[in-house]
Order: structure tokens, then C-alpha cells, then sequence
């Protein structure tokens, strides 16, 4: 499919040129792209899940070796990889339940003959338990391999067969088309997230109050619209969140729906931190414990916030929630941008310059995107399913993804 | 008759097998024993004396199975409760569910109440229990069948055990970083695979133990760590403050996990988590999921109380009372992540798991 692999190369040096702006975007593109990538996949009669798994996973790996830093391609390579696997668990049991009167003797499918005694039901129930995360329950059980993908094809017969290829082609066409439902309805998710989590603002922005926030997010500047637009009056101190400056555009926009708006500057949040009843910030990620990734500077807002006792709200798309632990989050999951955003290069390149004293300057200008907050110091989350604690976050996790996809890499034997 | 009168009053007998294995452990043994675990035959027949004993017709001791299990030093607290239960299960005459179950029950109580102190003991027999209490409901025609596999799934749990340190081990040694610094305290085994796996991965860290007064576990574990290459550096427990500056995480085992996500673990690790807690360094505890008991301490008196002896080295004069206490409880708040074989876990996840099992 040369097309396809256009596409693919095409979207890949796009993330690696850092083209597009925005984990909404990119978490769109990338599920668009999913969707093109199933949608041209040959299906073959047997084994669809695990072909389809296969084509995404050797996407998905391309594309987030692309950029490690956004994180959201990784979440929506392992929403779609869920999919389908949850897809075809479904059909699976929906077929198991068909068969299921012929459980016993002759059996079509390949694993019921290590289990004489199980009946179709038990089968279904060990399905099902692959695809939730290993738990206690499971502990001491056996699930077998071979329960993912049942193989019709091993049964014998020609009549039986020929009612079989029917049988099979339609499921095969049935399969994809679940997968691309579900992908259109992860697209849908994604574009509106900023209307669901609007639609709280209601509940937690109350009269008279004032908020504080740092540098400009999307999803903030919707929540506080909405508040306003239900008649809540509040005022708003925005931190210019240097060195992109950010917070400036977000005081225009807030001053344009009629928001009282306050600039201040990142060095002053920790003097006007008393004044303010709550601080509603936007995140990059949120990474399994409930720790954030959110743009530098965010981090001294939090401990600030800790210290006198402000409640510190992020607010964030669901396709932003990394079922990854951060275990060096301050090293791997942070981007040095430009100098020249801090200095200006005509004035400091003697300084800078790699010519002079020996080769090595000494002027270094370190300009890191983004600060990692700890769990702890958050007090609410609010995603598009409704408001959370940072310790519940696990659970949305075992919703959304698998525990087989952590790793996005093509098995080398499948 | 009774061949196992109770261990002396007051004595933990489980605080009391862990300081033989430790004075006995050795790399050599654990090479020893895992090579036999790789070998295919797991763990051994019992000895010819217990089948002999069943069929003498005599009361089949479910005390002496665990016994014999619970010695071998590689061998998981929890794994000899299984062996022995699945012993059990081996020697019974039911004929139907129901009665084995009834018998399962008296033997999980009379192991239970033998040593009262350990909680991975009667949290594996629990969990045991439950597995046998569902798989009846899974409709075995055969009442032979299900016995059969009831032996076979308890037997294969010895392996599910090993097979649990390993993925502790590769979840754990994301968590090491170059250059870092880890206070380990305590010999759990858990904690050494952690350990040894990042070391094989060329990870580049310091280990810093405590001396783990009185079962000297530091100096186990440090020899241990010493054979890996591994740069070790033994500390007195009360130098834990001292040295937690240069210290990057903390990582101890457990002997149970309770609801709340808090740990029972050695006599120290408390104060250690309270340090760590207080100069902000994570605590990473590393077990595995079948450490998880229903108990609910509020407070360091609300545990079973498990004693064992204190050497000062010279008589304690008379009048002078000593806290012989083993362990303490650590609350959840002071630590960071869990480490186990269903995957990183934050404490609060651990109550989830237990009321998804056991309601």
C-alpha cells in the first residue's frame, strides 16, 4: 500500500519537525491515520485481531519513536490497540455463544480439547479476564493462549466448511467495521472533550471567586468562557508564563468575553497565591499515578498553591492520560526548546560563541518545556468523564487501555 | 499426641524461619535452587515418612507438611502454606466439593492458628480458599477432575510465585536510574531480584543496607549484594537519618500488604519511610499480590503481636523489660508506589483488588 506508507512517512516527519501544534491535534491525526491504516489492511480468514493488532503496532511504533515527548500519540496507539482487542472479544463471545449449544463433543474450536470438563461459559469467562489487567482473582488461574483468536479453520468437513466461509467473511468484515466505529467514536471524544469538561465549569467556579492560572490552555480558556457564560461572575490573574508569553494572549481572549482579568508575571504567583480561591491550570499529560506533565512553571504553582492551602485544578482531555509511571519524568519526558527565546543572539553571541576561549563557551541557556507535578500536590482532575482524584486515575487507565500494550513493539514472532 | 506442640509463647515462629534462612542463605543456594525451579521439577515430592504417614491411616498433619515446606530458604512463606494445603487435598477421602472444602477449611484454621503472627500465611490460605470456592461453581462434571486440577493449580503456584518476582523485578529496575543511590532495609528477596536484574541490565547504582538489628539481615544481604558487584555500604539502623541525604529512593519488601496500602514489614522500616517521608524520597515497596490481607491497623498496637528474642551481648539485668516486637506497620501515606506482579500500583489501588476478590 504505497499510499499508506505516504501517509505514514509523511505524519512521521511531521511529528519529528515538531509541525504540529497541540496534543489535540496530534492525538486527532494520529487516530485518523489508525483508522486509515485499519481500513486498508487485508483481512485473512483466520487470526484477524492479532494481523490488525500487528499493523497498528508497527505504526504506532514508528510514530512514537517519532516524537517520545508527545505523549498523546502513544495514548491513542494504545486506545486503538484496546479496540481492538475489545472489539473482538465481543464478536468472540457473541460466536462462542452461537457454538456454545454444541459445547461438549465436537468441538471446532482448537482449545477445548486440553479442558474436557469446562464448559463454553468458562471459556468465555477466561477470554474476558485476558483482556482486564492480571488481578488477584486470576491469580491462581490458567488462562490458556488460545483464547484471544478461536480457529475455526481447524475443524473438518467440507459442508460444514462452505457454511463456515460464509460465516467467516462476514465476521472478518464485521471486525473491521466494529474497529473503525470505535475509532470514529475515540475522533468524536477527541474533538468535543472541550465541550464535556466545559460543561462542569458550572460546578466548580462559584461567585465572586478568583481563579489563577499560568500561560494559556485551550481547555482553560473554554472552562472559564463557560463559567462566564452561565452568569458566574469571577476574576481571573493570569501569569504570563515567560518565555513564550503566552498568558498575554489569554488575558486578551478572557478581556474579550468580558472576564476582569489580571496579568501578573510567573515571579509574582507565589505573592498573589494568598488572594486566590483556586488555580485552574492545563497539562501536556498525566501520567499513571496521577503525576502531570504541564508546561514549565506549572510546578511552582502547585507548590505555591500547596503551601497556602489553594486547591490546584488541572483540567485535561481524556486522550491526554499516559497509562506510562514516570520514572524520571524530569530527564525523559522533557524538551529543551530554542535559546533565543530567553536571549537575544545579536547581544550574547561573544558569549555564546563555541569559537573563542577554547571551543567551549561559557554561557549556557537552558530552556525546558515542561515541569513534572507530583501527584500530591493536585487536588482535583477534570477529564471529559467528570472530576477525579489523582489517586483514582488508575482506574480510567484499565478502562481505556490493556496491560499487554505498554510496550509498543512489534513482536518479532507473533 | 501432638508432633508440633505451639513454639514458645510468644515467639513468632515465622520471624523465626526467616533468621534461619538468613544465616544459612548464600548465593550458592539461590543458584542452587533456581536452577532446580528451571529445571521443570519445581519443587520436590514430600518425603516418603508423610505418605507413609497417610497411609498408616493415621490424622494427616497438615503442620508437618508446612513444616517441611517452609524451611527450604528460596521457598515464599505463602507458597509452603500452598503446598501444604494442596497436600491436604492430596491425602483427603471427600467425594464431593462441598466435604473437601469443609476439610480445606479445618486445615487453613489449624495452620492459621499454629502461627498467628504471619500474615503472608494466612493470606495465601485464603486466597486459596477463595480459588477453591470458585472453581466449584465452574460446573466440573467430574468431581475427580476438579480435585485433580486443584492439585495441579497449587502445585503450579510455586512457579506463579517465581514467576511473580521476575515481573516485580522488571517493573522495579525502571525505577533505577544511573548514578542513583538506594537504602534498602531488610532482606527480601523480592528487593535482591530487583537488584540483581539491574545490575545484569548494566545499571550503574550503590546500595546502601542497614545492619537490621538483631537478625543481622543487613550483613546477609550486603554479602549478597557484594558477590553481584554491586557497591554496598552497611549503615547502623540509627544512621539511616544520617545518610538519607544521599540517598535517591528507598526500596524494602513486605511481609503483608493491608488494606489500606499500608506495609507490615521489619522492625525499622516505619522510621526509615518517616525519614524518607520527611526530606521527600520515594519509598518503593516491591511484593508480590499475594502479600495483600484484610487488616485494617489504625495503629503500630493494633498488629498480632511477634515477638522474638534480642541479644545485647551481655545479661540484661532483672527489672529491665526489652521491646521484643519484629515488625512494625508503615501507613500508606508515607510511601510512594508498590511494586507487584499485577503491575505499579499507588496504595490506594490495593483495597480495590481486595474487594474485587473477596466481594
Amino acid at each position: 500500500m504505497p499510499d499508506l506508507q505516504a501517509l505514514v512517512t509523511d505524519f512521521v516527519l511531521k511529528l519529528k519537525r515538531r509541525k504540529i501544534e497541540g496534543s489535540q491535534a496530534t492525538a486527532k491525526q494520529t487516530a485518523e491515520l489508525l483508522r486509515q491504516v485499519v481500513s486498508q489492511q487485508r483481512m485473512p480468514y483466520t487470526n484477524q485481531a492479532s494481523v490488525l493488532i500487528d499493523a497498528v503496532r508497527a505504526v504506532g511504533e514508528q510514530l512514537i519513536a517519532a516524537n517520545p515527548i508527545e505523549l498523546a500519540v502513544g495514548n491513542i496507539v494504545r486506545r486503538v490497540l484496546h479496540i481492538i482487542r475489545e472489539e473482538n472479544l465481543s464478536s468472540t463471545t457473541a460466536a462462542m455463544e452461537g457454538l456454545g449449544l454444541t459445547a461438549g463433543s465436537d468441538d471446532d474450536e482448537g482449545e477445548h480439547e486440553d479442558r474436557p470438563g469446562l464448559s463454553a461459559a468458562a471459556v468465555a469467562a477466561a477470554a474476558r479476564s485476558t483482556l482486564r489487567a492480571p488481578s488477584l482473582q486470576t491469580l491462581l488461574e490458567d488462562i490458556p493462549e488460545s483464547v484471544v483468536a478461536p480457529h475455526p479453520s481447524s475443524s473438518g468437513g467440507d459442508s460444514e466448511g462452505k457454511s463456515k466461509s460464509a460465516d467467516r467473511s462476514s465476521r472478518s468484515k464485521k471486525l473491521k467495521h466494529d474497529v473503525i466505529e470505535a475509532i470514529n467514536e475515540l475522533i468524536q471524544d477527541i474533538d468535543t472533550c472541550h465541550e464535556l469538561i466545559s460543561e462542569q465549569a458550572v460546578e466548580h467556579i462559584h461567585q465572586n471567586e478568583v481563579i489563577l492560572t499560568l500561560g494559556r490552555s485551550r481547555t482553560v480558556k473554554e472552562f472559564l468562557c463557560a463559567a462566564k457564560e452561565k452568569k458566574r461572575s469571577f476574576r481571573v490573574f493570569v501569569a504570563e508564563g515567560a518565555p513564550r508569553y503566552q498568558g498575554h494572549v489569554l488575558a486578551k481572549e478572557l478581556v474579550g468575553k468580558g472576564i476582569q482579568t489580571t496579568v501578573i508575571t510567573d515571579s509574582a504567583v507565589f505573592a498573589m497565591i494568598s488572594r486566590v480561591n483556586m488555580v485552574i491550570v492545563g497539562a501536556h499529560a498525566i501520567m499513571a499515578n496521577g503525576g502531570v506533565i504541564a508546561p514549565v512553571g506549572i510546578n511552582m504553582v502547585a507548590l505555591a498553591a500547596q503551601r497556602h492551602a489553594v486547591p490546584f485544578v488541572v483540567v485535561a482531555g481524556s486522550h491526554k492520560l499516559c497509562p506510562l509511571y514516570p520514572h524520571n519524568p524530569e530527564v525523559l519526558l522533557n524538551e529543551f526548546k530554542c535559546p533565543s527565546d530567553l536571549l537575544d543572539f545579536g547581544e550574547f553571541s561573544d558569549c555564546m560563541d563555541y569559537g573563542s576561549l577554547g571551543g567551549s563557551p561559557l554561557l549556557h541557556v537552558v530552556n525546558p518545556a515542561f515541569d513534572y507535578v507530583q501527584p500530591k500536590l493536585v487536588s482535583l482532575f477534570i477529564t471529559d468523564t467528570g472530576g477525579h482524584n489523582p489517586s483514582y486515575m488508575y482506574r480510567l487507565i484499565a478502562d481505556y487501555y490493556s496491560a499487554d500494550d505498554l510496550v509498543v513493539q512489534r513482536k518479532a514472532t507473533s | 499426641m501432638d508432633p508440633n506442640p505451639k513454639p514458645n509463647h510468644g515467639i513468632s515462629a515465622y520471624y523465626k524461619t526467616r533468621a534461619e534462612h538468613h544465616a544459612i542463605i548464600s548465593g550458592d543456594w539461590l543458584a542452587q535452587a533456581q536452577a532446580a525451579t528451571a529445571a521443570g521439577h519445581p519443587l520436590e515430592v514430600p518425603p516418603a515418612s508423610a505418605t507413609a504417614l497417610s497411609a498408616a491411616s493415621k490424622p494427616f498433619s497438615i503442620i508437618d507438611e508446612f513444616n517441611h515446606w517452609r524451611r527450604k530458604p528460596d521457598l515464599a512463606e505463602a507458597v509452603a502454606a500452598i503446598m501444604a494445603l494442596v497436600a491436604g487435598i492430596r491425602s483427603s477421602d471427600a467425594t464431593t466439593m462441598m466435604e473437601l472444602e469443609i476439610e480445606l477449611k479445618k486445615a487453613s484454621d489449624a495452620l492459621k492458628s499454629w502461627d498467628t503472627t504471619s500474615i503472608s500465611l494466612s493470606a495465601a490460605c485464603d486466597l486459596f480458599m477463595r480459588y477453591v470456592t470458585r472453581t466449584s461453581a465452574l460446573e466440573y462434571e467430574d468431581f475427580h477432575a476438579a480435585k485433580l486440577r486443584l492439585i495441579e493449580r497449587g502445585e503450579k503456584f510455586g512457579e506463579i510465585s517465581l514467576k511473580a518476582r521476575r515481573t516485580i523485578a522488571m517493573l522495579g529496575q525502571d525505577f533505577i536510574f544511573d548514578g542513583c543511590t538506594i537504602l534498602v532495609h531488610g532482606f527480601s528477596r523480592v528487593v535482591l531480584e530487583v537488584l540483581k536484574l539491574a545490575s545484569s541490565n548494566r545499571k550503574l547504582f550503590r546500595v546502601f543496607c542497614t545492619e537490621g538489628r538483631p537478625d543481622k539481615t543487613g550483613l546477609g544481604l550486603s554479602k549478597e549484594l557484594a558477590a553481584l558487584g554491586i557497591p554496598v555500604k552497611l549503615l547502623i539502623d540509627s544512621a539511616v537519618a544520617y545518610a538519607m541525604d544521599e540517598v535517591d529512593m528507598v526500596l524494602v519488601g513486605a511481609d503483608g500488604i493491608v488494606e489500606s496500602g499500608g506495609i507490615i514489614n521489619m522492625m525499622g522500616t516505619y522510621q526509615t519511610a518517616l525519614i524518607a517521608h520527611s526530606m521527600n524520597k520515594p519509598v518503593y515497596v516491591a511484593a508480590e499480590s499475594y502479600k495483600f490481607a484484610r487488616l485494617y491497623p489504625l495503629d503500630q498496637k493494633d498488629l498480632e503481636p511477634a515477638l522474638r528474642p534480642v541479644e545485647f551481648g551481655v545479661p540484661i539485668p532483672s527489672g529491665v523489660e526489652i521491646e521484643k516486637s519484629a515488625r512494625d506497620y508503615t501507613p500508606p501515606h508515607y510511601l510512594t508506589l508498590l511494586f507487584t506482579d499485577l503491575g505499579v500500583l499507588t496504595p490506594s489501588v490495593v483495597s480495590d483488588e481486595l474487594i474485587q476478590l473477596y466481594l
